[in-house]
């Protein structure tokens, strides 16, 4: 194998694991404020992609603002979806947070999968191109809606690091994902957070639908791999670190490309692809339990 | 303010499950005094092929109300009853219970996954109900020998031989295959595999999750092989599919001057096919399980022309084969004049009518095992897209070559 093919399959695992950590990113924020993973997030992208795609073509919405519509709209929606089925998680009488966010976002997802064959129909849609074409590389050739999504996907991931590093509001959401009583004390209103942690998450869901759409084409049950994959990256990542989610995610996008690229057996390597990276996440918790910048306080308090 | 959220998720949850009754009812309605209940099994949710399974479902309806419309059978109505098995054995098991025990059907029509095929079939055949495999290409289906199993669909070894044989034919010699890991895929595979030794055609296999969309890596590292693949055979049914084909287009592997492409498994002929791949679909090489346009008879035509206004797409292969499989059945019940099964089953066998697809026989036979049941004369045409938007009927057809309307047994791109 020439380096050339290496190359090839490492920009291309480069870009995928963008798009990973960019649907990941969404689950490690709600999972830092309400401490529950939320497994209806590939659902909520569907949902994104399916938005924007109906923006697309009923209201005439080029692609890029359609993703902004989508965005305020998820993160609208999401915020009513919080307010109606997660508020037993911040009341003392629950006992089981954690089995109630899994059973409830599990319960969303199937909803929200099942009704999307009824909404949008079962078969598979493609909005138009964000850009149509391909760029040449030598050997690597790369559609252009890959490397908008890639793009806009770091600068999504940039401008939500900035936010929440920089920004008043950014900087109260991170004192509620490290103290929810500290928080409290010097007057945060927790509750809001959780609402505005969820609506967030769901935009950047949407923000990630709408993106791969072009490039994956849209499916009601679209979001069962990319559940499956935000997953092992949130854990990977540390679960709660939003730097880590994008460095997993990346990890994630080559390690799977590269086994399929390199794994002798031709007849294998690609079935067990999605395995692969669920073995190098477990090797990788065998050496770092928190995974790579995992906080400790993993419950909701 | 503790109990306010439990009252309020507990009322959203109230309010959900009442909107899916609300929606279930609708496909209930009213029904007239004592119809003849068939069933209908199929995948309309993930992570079945819902797709094909709504395709289907649309054309049952549509045939059962064009035989009320005309006073039904032995002077009763038709009611479908529909069971949504979701691509899972353990829902079709589920289903094939409900429907023979709850529901009382007198038959049962439809599916479209192999591996939930089986699974119903087992309880049919302990229940003694005629079931007529819709959409399922799995030798094993007909070759375990139930009396109770008739297939309407052909089978892997009349889909797969024939791409084979055709492969061979078109001159190709050195064939990438790429099947889902079902048992659909996988028995796609092991017909076409033997027919490609037989012929001295060297392939590569690779089988893929079935919920696969993302095909970049695999397609890049068949493009290093030497002496580089001349085609790209895949058995893949699932959405994915698209993206597979725009891909594999995009990178410069197939279909190209270089590589030609095959889908087996039904998506290429879905009504959103160029929708989802747009040029790259051109060349493309698939499958019809229908009659081709040239041999369309009068009940063809009708079927297309009330299928396109009622849907507003034109029915799928796996539509016209739902609808011929309840035309049968109700053949066959105006034949037995009765709903006894062992009497359905013995007309059943005695089949000989003209539907959509041809004229309907079930051989008796079991050699070779996989023919007892089987409709054997199903037809199965490749064809060949030579323009962007074609309708798959109107796709040149190029194998077999008794019925092909071209010269050419493949069209190689930019010809």
């Amino acid at each position: 194998m020439s380096w050339d093919y290496l190359f090839v399959q490492a920009a291309n695992g480069a870009v995928v694991g963008v798009i990973y950590a960019l649907i990941a990113v969404g689950v490690t924020l709600i999972f830092s404020i309400l401490k529950i993973v939320n497994f209806a997030h590939g659902d909520l992208y569907m949902l994104g992609g399916y938005c924007a795609y109906y923006v697309i073509e009923y209201l005439g919405v080029p692609p890029l603002g359609a993703m902004v519509v989508s965005m305020a709209a998820l993160f609208v929606g999401a915020i009513v979806l919080e307010r109606l089925m997660l508020t037993p998680l911040y009341s003392d009488a629950t006992e089981r947070k954690d089995e109630y966010g899994l059973i409830v976002t599990f319960g969303l997802a199937y909803f929200l999968r099942n009704s999307a064959v009824i909404a949008f129909g079962p078969f598979p849609l493609k909005p138009p191109s964000f850009i149509p074409g391909v760029q040449r590389w030598g050997n690597l050739i790369v559609t252009n809606d890959r490397l908008v999504a890639a793009g806009i996907g770091i600068l999504l991931i940039a401008a939500l690091l900035y936010f929440m590093k920089r920004t008043i509001w950014g900087q109260a959401l991170d004192a509620v994902s490290q103290s929810r009583d500290s928080a409290a004390i010097v007057g945060i209103n927790a509750r809001r957070f959780n609402s505005f942690a969820f609506g967030i998450g769901a935009a950047l869901a949407a923000a990630a639908g709408a993106l791969v759409a072009p490039i994956f084409s849209l499916a009601p049950d679209m979001g069962v791999l990319p559940n499956i994959h935000a997953y092992v990256i949130v854990i990977l990542g540390g679960m709660g670190s939003v730097s880590g989610s994008i460095i997993a995610g990346i990890l994630l996008g080559e390690s799977e490309n590269l086994f399929t690229a390199f794994f002798p057996d031709p007849t294998r390597a690609f079935a067990y692809t999605n395995a692969f990276g669920v073995l190098v996440l477990m090797v990788f918790l065998i050496f770092r339990p928190q995974g790579l910048f995992g906080r400790r306080h993993l419950r909701m308090e | 303010m503790r109990n306010t959220g439990r009252w309020r998720v507990a009322a959203t949850l109230v309010v959900l499950i009442g909107a899916l009754v609300l929606v279930s009812s609708q496909f209930v309605g009213a029904q007239k005094a004592d119809p003849i209940k068939v069933g209908w099994v199929g995948p309309l949710s993930p992570p079945g092929g819902y797709a094909e399974g709504t395709l289907m479902k649309q054309a049952a309806q549509l045939a059962a109300d064009e035989i009320n419309a005309k006073g039904g059978v032995l002077g009763r109505q038709i009611q479908v009853v529909f069971a949504d098995t979701r691509g899972k054995p353990e829902e079709g098991t589920a289903a094939a219970e409900r429907l023979i025990s709850q529901e009382k059907v007198v038959a049962i029509t439809g599916e479209f996954h192999s591996s939930v095929f089986l699974a119903e079939m087992e309880v049919a055949h302990k229940a003694g109900v005629p079931i007529i495999a819709v959409d399922v290409w799995a030798l094993s289906i007909t070759a375990k020998g139930y009396p109770e199993v008739f297939r309407v669909a052909p089978n892997q070894a009349l889909i797969a031989t024939k791409y084979g044989d055709w492969i061979a034919a078109a001159g190709f010699k050195n064939v990438a295959v790429l099947f889902e890991k079902t048992d659909g895929g996988q028995s796609a595979r092991d017909v076409l595999l033997p027919v490609l030794d037989k012929h001295g055609v060297k392939y590569e296999v690779v089988g893929a999750d079935p919920n696969s969309t993302e095909f970049t890596a695999q397609i890049e590292r068949f493009k290093t092989k030497q002496p580089p693949f001349d085609f790209f055979m895949t058995a893949y049914s699932e959405a994915g599919a698209y993206p597979m084909i725009s891909q594999s287009h995009t990178l410069g592997f197939a279909p190209s001057a270089r590589t030609g492409f095959g889908n087996s498994g039904g998506p290429a002929v879905d009504p959103t096919f160029w929708k989802n791949v747009g040029e790259a679909g051109k060349y493309v090489v698939t499958e019809i399980v229908g009659l081709p346009k040239n041999a369309w008879n009068d009940k063809t035509k009708a079927f297309v022309a009330a299928y396109t206004k009622k849907f507003s797409h034109t029915p799928s292969p796996q539509a016209i084969e739902n609808y011929d499989a309840m035309l049968v059945l109700v053949d066959a019940i105006a034949r037995a004049k009765s709903t006894d099964g062992k009497a359905l089953i013995a007309a059943l066998e005695k089949t000989d009518m003209v539907a959509g697809r041809g004229r309907y026989t079930f051989s008796t036979s079991k050699q070779p095992d996989w023919a007892y049941h089987q409709f054997m004369n199903a037809p199965v045409a490749l064809v060949q897209y030579d323009k962007v938007n074609q309708a798959a009927e109107d796709a040149p057809i190029i194998w077999p070559r008794d019925i092909a309307d071209v010269k050419y047994t493949y069209l190689k791109p930019g010809q």
